[in-house]
């Protein structure tokens, strides 16, 4: 019996679809059955972030109402074997799908594979509600921005209301340098209001947007440094205890940089 | 001037027991404890006293039907507005980054609201 992860923040852009992208990836090249599910109707894009956008003929919303058989609407990678995507419907109402549907696919899939991973839509609204749904986990995603964890932090409240199981952190998009000057929020200055299990570090890294528009997902780069940030949480998934990276600034590294920020968990 | 004046201890007390997160409130006819945080973008409404036994980040308003005996009292201190009866104060522009880690307790005193050290004996 499979895990049923949400990843979900509240504030857009702040790297929910990377994110799924990436971890999933991830855990594909641990040899874990992986399934990913975009729950962005009507704002589809986990399909172009993984190149797979070509290959979709049916959506989430097709296999919830039995237009077609759930296993024709999932797409397989076309480099891991033991990766697919459920692709979101790009032109349907966004109400397309119910929480009990939701529940019900989770509930299928689950049966078939070893991490269901659900992208979440931005926002607390219906979208949310059936994202979390079926999900027994939740990872939220914030930015060191104070914006973003101020959503992360409304979505963490609603979470625990909803009793989806103690959710933990990943920090997106951390420069070191600016934390460094005092300009960004620090991993110990998000905790201290989270107050919730950090699962990682990404940088914010070029190697994303590139990867991003080429439809390959950051981790299959060994060089990628938010590529090894995506590959130690994966493996945090499975249980493995993984160091936090120490991320160094990328400039004048030599000779000031030499202090690890991310000392505390 | 007493601490915690009777009139408002004899108030029943609402024990909240968890963090409140942005999106959350509490609103009370009496005193309120929490034994948590009050996060940014969390409110806090009580007719009597409010102590906070965490980090007070939120907004809370203590003697919310007027009392001016009302106080707020965390270990923490570091609100993004207080109201005590019908008086409400913000940190001065700029100085959010400066912490407190000592309790501290807002009270009225001369028709404004003073900050002070928690002093259980005063
Ligand atoms: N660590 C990062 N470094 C650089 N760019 C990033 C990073 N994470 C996300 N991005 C970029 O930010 C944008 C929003 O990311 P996305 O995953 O689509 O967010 P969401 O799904 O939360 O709306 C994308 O253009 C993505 O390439
Ligand atoms: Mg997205």
């Amino acid at each position: 019996m499979g895990k049923v992860i949400v990843i979900t923040s509240g504030k857009g852009g702040v790297g929910k679809t990377t994110t799924t992208a990436n971890i999933g990836t991830a855990l594909a090249m641990l040899d874990k059955k992986v399934v990913m599910v975009d729950t962005d109707i009507g704002l589809r894009n986990l399909d172009v972030v993984l190149g797979l956008e070509n290959r979709i003929v049916y959506d989430i919303v097709d296999a919830v109402r039995g237009n077609c058989r759930l296993n024709q609407a999932l797409i397989k990678d076309k480099r891991f074997g033991n990766m697919y995507l459920l692709p979101a419907a790009q032109t349907k109402d966004k109400t397309a799908v119910t929480e009990e549907q939701m529940v019900e696919l989770c509930d299928k899939l689950k049966d078939e594979f070893d991490f269901v991973i659900i992208d979440c839509p931005a926002g607390i609204e219906h979208g949310f509600r059936n994202a979390i749904a079926g999900a027994e986990e939740a990872i939220v995603v914030t930015t060191p921005e104070v914006s973003a964890v101020r959503d992360a932090d409304r979505i963490i409240g609603l979470l625990e209301a909803a009793e989806v199981r103690s959710p933990r952190l990943i920090i997106n998009r951390i420069r070191t340098n600016m934390v460094q000057s005092g300009d960004m929020m620090s991993v110990d200055d998000i905790l201290s209001i989270l107050a919730v299990e950090l699962l990682g570090i990404v940088p914010d890294d070029d190697a994303i947007i590139i990867s991003t528009n080429r439809g390959e997902p950051t981790v299959m780069d060994d060089a990628s440094q938010p590529g090894q940030a995506y590959r130690n949480i994966a493996r945090r998934l499975c249980g493995e205890e993984v160091p936090l990276m120490t991320l160094t600034a990328k400039k004048n590294s030599f000779f000031s940089r030499l202090k690890s920020l991310f000392s505390g968990e | 001037m007493e601490q915690w004046p009777d009139r408002l201890t004899n108030l029943p007390t609402t024990m909240v027991n968890r963090t409140l997160r942005s999106g959350q409130s509490i609103n009370s006819d009496g005193n309120v404890v929490v034994l948590g945080d009050v996060n940014p973008g969390a409110e806090v409404s009580a007719v009597g006293h409010i102590v906070v036994m965490g980090a007070l980040r939120g907004v809370v308003h203590a003697g919310s039907t007027g009392n001016e005996n009302a106080t707020i009292t965390a270990l923490e201190l570091v609100p993004t507005q207080l109201r005590i009866a019908t008086h409400i104060t913000r940190p001065p522009d700029g100085s959010n980054k400066d912490k407190s880690y000592r309790p501290e307790t807002a009270r009225i005193r001369d028709d404004e609201v003073i900050i002070e050290e928690y002093n259980p004996t005063k």
